[in-house]
């Protein structure tokens, strides 16, 4: 097999990264002697843990995770009632030091921060700047105990102070690249991501957990995580929001218009890669790394690589933003499109999942013949493709393009 | 309607021919199998692999969609990752202290290894690139696990190596050995493609008798895995009636004349003497050539036996007759031909040891059996005619050679051994992994000489 020479490496707000994955702010980068291990281990740079000033008191409560599990799928998605770094900047400041003297320009230290008023911002980025940080990141969206301006309210679901508050740390920062990490959980996002880069900001964190509520123990009512018997809700991360962050990252790579660092869900090189196809020039990692370790970055260059060499691109650069000219708005899409539905009968188990699917949830066009064998009545099928998702063997239905009208209700 | 994607044929099906037990996974049951793995943090499956391949990271790299990554973690450790992948006895190494077994079953190793292997050959992927070409010749003895993976080491590490090996074919054991219903000749000669591509030499049909003549031509060090090839024999009344067979020179007829035989002859009552894998592979040989029962005979209890659990069940599904704690007493034979068998029952005179001495006879359950074929499966040993060539090399009991644990090093300096012809007859991964050794050995021996 022909391979090519393949380079991993990217620029982002102007930082060369040795590949495009990154450790982000959150437990794995809130540590000195686990950030050096992650580092160690290849990841291109880390977003130190959010700090904030010295006064600010942040108490945690346990237990503060819960798993999402999805049948006998563990950490479908993760919960947690977190707060900010229990670190203040006396010590982030130090770390930075210690870590950009060890690593030097071979891994990115960034650091988060967040505030309560212009001060205290203007305060860590100075502090920041002066420990040798490579990229500042700002909270705008941890989905507890925020200090914006309405008590528990994100800082980046008012428009005005997210604009605000980015120009006060744009100002100060001035050549550091300032990266405003926000939130999906807003009514329009690209509002919110205009004000950023009206702001003054170099690029977009996209984007943050998502509010939730992880379960309940239906034995005593009480929802997940129990803190002394009450609960609160939690951010969500992990697998499961993936295709929010997708759909929040690609959409603003079509709209706004500056450099993406991508958040939310991924867990492999292919969702990293997923991310990058929507626009993202980076992908930070979080809830992947406590679950399966710091050892991921192995697998993520890897698999990243091996793919470029046999697509034959050379490049990370080029194959960012590949896939938004194919997303469109609704009223573009094609109504001609005529597909059916084909069952490969040498693949099919005979489980009847898509007769069930189509009975139920479709056009009534599987029927199960001799020995369940599911036999698709061209005419009846709309093509809707859920028989296609519920079927359990790779491969085995496909969509192809039907002459076939369809057979219209008539009562 | 037939089982598609099972990966294990059915007991009736597997019978009627040599058709490869155990199927490649499909990709979903990889996956499937792959994402069962709990990647335990110090994960014992890798402690259980002779080779040290991290069973852990190249499952991993399944589930995260790394397939090349896979195959390289496991080629690194394991140069025969799909051959071992198919007849390495999982339950006793690797799978024995899965994780998993406590909350399920064991994670299927051995068949996630072979798949790896598998896309990785179907899409030919060149090894990786070899370092710096060295000038320096090394001769290699034997084309068995042992020196094949001794070979694709010192080649990686730029050498010119060359194996001679005595018989037609390459792979020892593997390819005259192990039968097809277990390993395809296909797949040994596709990974030893693979180990000449990374820039092997091997000649064939090349016996070596002195190995004094291979310095005279210029190799500097010299490696000797020639394996065991010779069959131990038990010593019966009647051992050389016609239709007494041993079982390598059985399973090399049938491999060689693929799936029928030459030079031996299978009646329609069988009886297996022996209780190794060599028994087994005798013993289901023998029902796939139309053998119409099959006993087989060894001392040990079918707990004790020291065949693979998987080949021991493999053979009961199939319909051998096991019959155990039993010892022969002599092969009956009328006109020069075996007509039958005549055994007794044994207990053990000291507990777990599970040897002929240790076996005392229980007057009262002597039995036989009417038989028109016995295969002696009872153990290699090593071919007396190598020993006297290898001058120099010091060796013990019947001829295997003495070489030191770790470096592989025999008495005579630049000469390395291992494989079965050192550590007696084990397996195919230990023969790697002591391959392995032995080359990191020869590599540091000769730059040491420079
Ligand atoms: C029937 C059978 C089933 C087995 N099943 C399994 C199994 O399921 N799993 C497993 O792990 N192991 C199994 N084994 C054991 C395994 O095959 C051996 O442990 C392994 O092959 C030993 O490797 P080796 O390289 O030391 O020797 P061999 O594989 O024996 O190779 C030695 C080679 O050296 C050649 N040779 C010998 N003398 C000379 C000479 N003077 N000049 C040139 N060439 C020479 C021989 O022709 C042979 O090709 C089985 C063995 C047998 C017999
Ligand atoms: C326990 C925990 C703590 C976190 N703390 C922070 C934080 O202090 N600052 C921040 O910006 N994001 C924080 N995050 C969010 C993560 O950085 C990340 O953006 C989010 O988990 C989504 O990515 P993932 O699906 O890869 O985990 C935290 C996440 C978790 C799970
Ligand atoms: S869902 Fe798939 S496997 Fe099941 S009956 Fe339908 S086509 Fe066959
Ligand atoms: S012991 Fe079993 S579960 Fe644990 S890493 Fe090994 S194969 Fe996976």
């Amino acid at each position: 097999m022909k391979t090519i020479p393949v380079n991993l490496g990217i620029e982002f707000c102007g930082v060369k990264f040795n590949n495009p994955f990154i450790l982000s702010a959150a437990p794995p980068t809130d540590d000195l002697d686990m950030l050096k291990r992650g580092l160690e281990m290849g990841w291109a740079g880390a977003v130190l843990k959010t700090t904030s000033v010295e006064k600010n008191k942040v108490e945690l409560v346990y237990p503060m995770i819960s798993g999402l599990s999805f049948e006998n799928k563990k950490v479908v998605g993760m919960g947690n009632i977190d707060l900010i770094s229990e670190h203040h900047i006396d010590l982030v400041e130090k770390r930075i030091e210690v870590l950009k003297k060890e690593f030097g320009d071979e891994r990115v230290i960034a650091a988060s921060i967040m505030g309560a008023k212009k001060e205290d911002w203007q305060h860590l980025v100075k502090r920041l700047k002066a420990a040798g940080v490579d990229i500042i990141e700002c909270s705008f969206s941890c989905p507890q105990g925020s200090m914006g301006e309405v008590p528990g309210a994100m800082l980046a679901q008012s428009i005005p102070a997210t604009e605000m508050v980015t120009r006060w740390v744009k100002s100060a920062a001035k050549k550091t690249p300032v990266v405003i990490k926000i939130t999906p959980m807003v009514a329009d996002i690209v509002a919110v991501a205009n004000a950023v880069k009206k702001g003054g900001a170099d690029a977009i964190c996209a984007s943050n957990t998502i509010p939730s509520l992880m379960g309940i123990d239906i034995e005593n009512f009480i929802p997940n995580p129990n803190v002394a018997g009450k609960t609160t809700y939690s951010g969500l991360s992990g697998p499961a929001i993936k295709p929010i962050t997708l759909k929040v990252i690609s959409e603003l790579s079509k709209t706004v218009g500056l450099p993406i660092t991508g958040t939310g869900g991924a867990v492999n090189w292919i969702d990293a890669l997923e991310f990058m196809l929507c626009g993202a020039t980076t992908v930070q990692f979080c809830t992947a790394v406590m679950h399966y370790g710091y050892d991921i970055i192995e697998d993520l260059c890897e698999g990243l690589a091996f793919y470029m060499e046999e697509k034959g691109i050379s490049r990370v650069k080029d194959l960012i933003g590949k896939s938004l000219p194919y997303i469109v708005g609704h009223d573009d899409l094609s109504r001609k499109n005529r597909v059916t539905s084909h069952i490969d009968l040498k693949k099919c188990v005979r489980c009847g999942l898509c007769y069930y699917a189509c009975q139920d949830g479709g056009h009534q066009a599987i029927e199960l013949g001799r020995e369940r064998r599911p036999e698709v009545d061209e005419e009846k099928c709309f093509g809707c493709g859920l028989c296609q998702s519920a079927c359990p063997i790779d491969d085995c239905i496909e969509l192809k393009e039907s002459e076939k009208p369809r057979k219209i209700a008539t009562v | 309607m037939s089982n598609k994607t099972a990966t294990t044929l059915l007991p009736e099906e597997r019978k009627k021919g040599f058709r490869e037990i155990h199927r490649c996974y499909e990709p979903h049951q990889a996956y499937l199998e792959a994402s069962r793995c709990l990647m335990c943090e110090d994960a014992p499956c890798t402690k259980g692999c002779p080779a040290g391949v991290d069973i852990k990271a190249f499952i991993r790299k399944i589930r995260f969609h790394n397939l090349r990554g896979a195959i390289r973690e496991i080629r690194e450790a394991n140069v025969l990752a799909g051959i071992c992948g198919k007849v390495c006895p999982q339950e006793l190494l690797c799978q024995k202290e899965c994780s998993n077994t406590e909350i399920d079953i064991p994670i299927n190793i051995a068949a996630l290894q072979r798949y790896v292997a598998d896309v990785e050959l179907r899409r030919s992927v060149s090894p990786s690139a070899r370092q710096f070409a060295q000038r320096i010749k090394v001769a290699i003895i034997g084309s068995g696990p042992a020196g094949l993976a001794v070979a694709a080491n010192l080649a990686q590490k730029g050498y010119e190596v060359t194996i001679f090996e005595a018989e037609a074919k390459p792979g020892g054991l593997l390819t005259y050995g192990i039968p097809p219903h277990r390993l395809p000749s296909s797949a040994v000669q596709k990974e030893i493609r693979y180990i000449k591509r990374i820039g092997v030499k091997i000649r064939c049909k090349t016996k070596i008798m002195n190995i004094d003549e291979l310095f005279k031509k210029d190799f500097k060090a010299i490696f000797i895995g020639v394996g065991l090839p010779g069959a131990r024999k038990i010593g019966l009344p009647g051992e050389n009636l016609k239709g007494v067979y041993t079982a390598l020179e059985f399973l090399k007829d049938v491999i060689t004349n693929k799936g029928r035989t030459k030079q031996t002859k299978i009646g329609k009552r069988v009886v297996v003497i022996g209780g190794g894998d060599v028994a087994m592979d005798a013993a289901s040989c023998a029902l796939r050539l139309g053998a119409q029962r099959v006993d087989l005979v060894c001392l040990e209890g079918y707990d004790e036996m020291p065949s693979s659990p998987e080949e021991r069940r493999i053979c009961w599904e199939e319909g051998v007759e096991i019959n155990t704690r039993v010892m022969p007493l002599k092969i009956i034979g009328s006109k020069g031909r075996v007509t039958g068998y005549k055994g007794i029952g044994i207990r053990w005179r000291k507990p777990g040891l599970f040897i002929p001495s240790n076996a005392i006879p229980i007057p009262g359950t002597e039995f036989s059996l009417k038989v028109d074929t016995v295969i002696e499966a009872i153990g290699q040993i090593p071919d007396t005619g190598n020993v006297k060539g290898f001058k120099g090399i010091e060796t013990a009991g019947p001829g295997y050679i003495v070489a030191k644990k770790k470096t592989f090093k025999t008495s005579r300096p630049g000469v390395f051994a291992a494989g079965d012809i050192v550590n007696r007859g084990a397996t195919a991964v230990q023969a790697v992994a002591d391959g392995n050794a032995a080359a990191e050995a020869i590599d540091a021996y000769l730059k040491r000489k420079r």
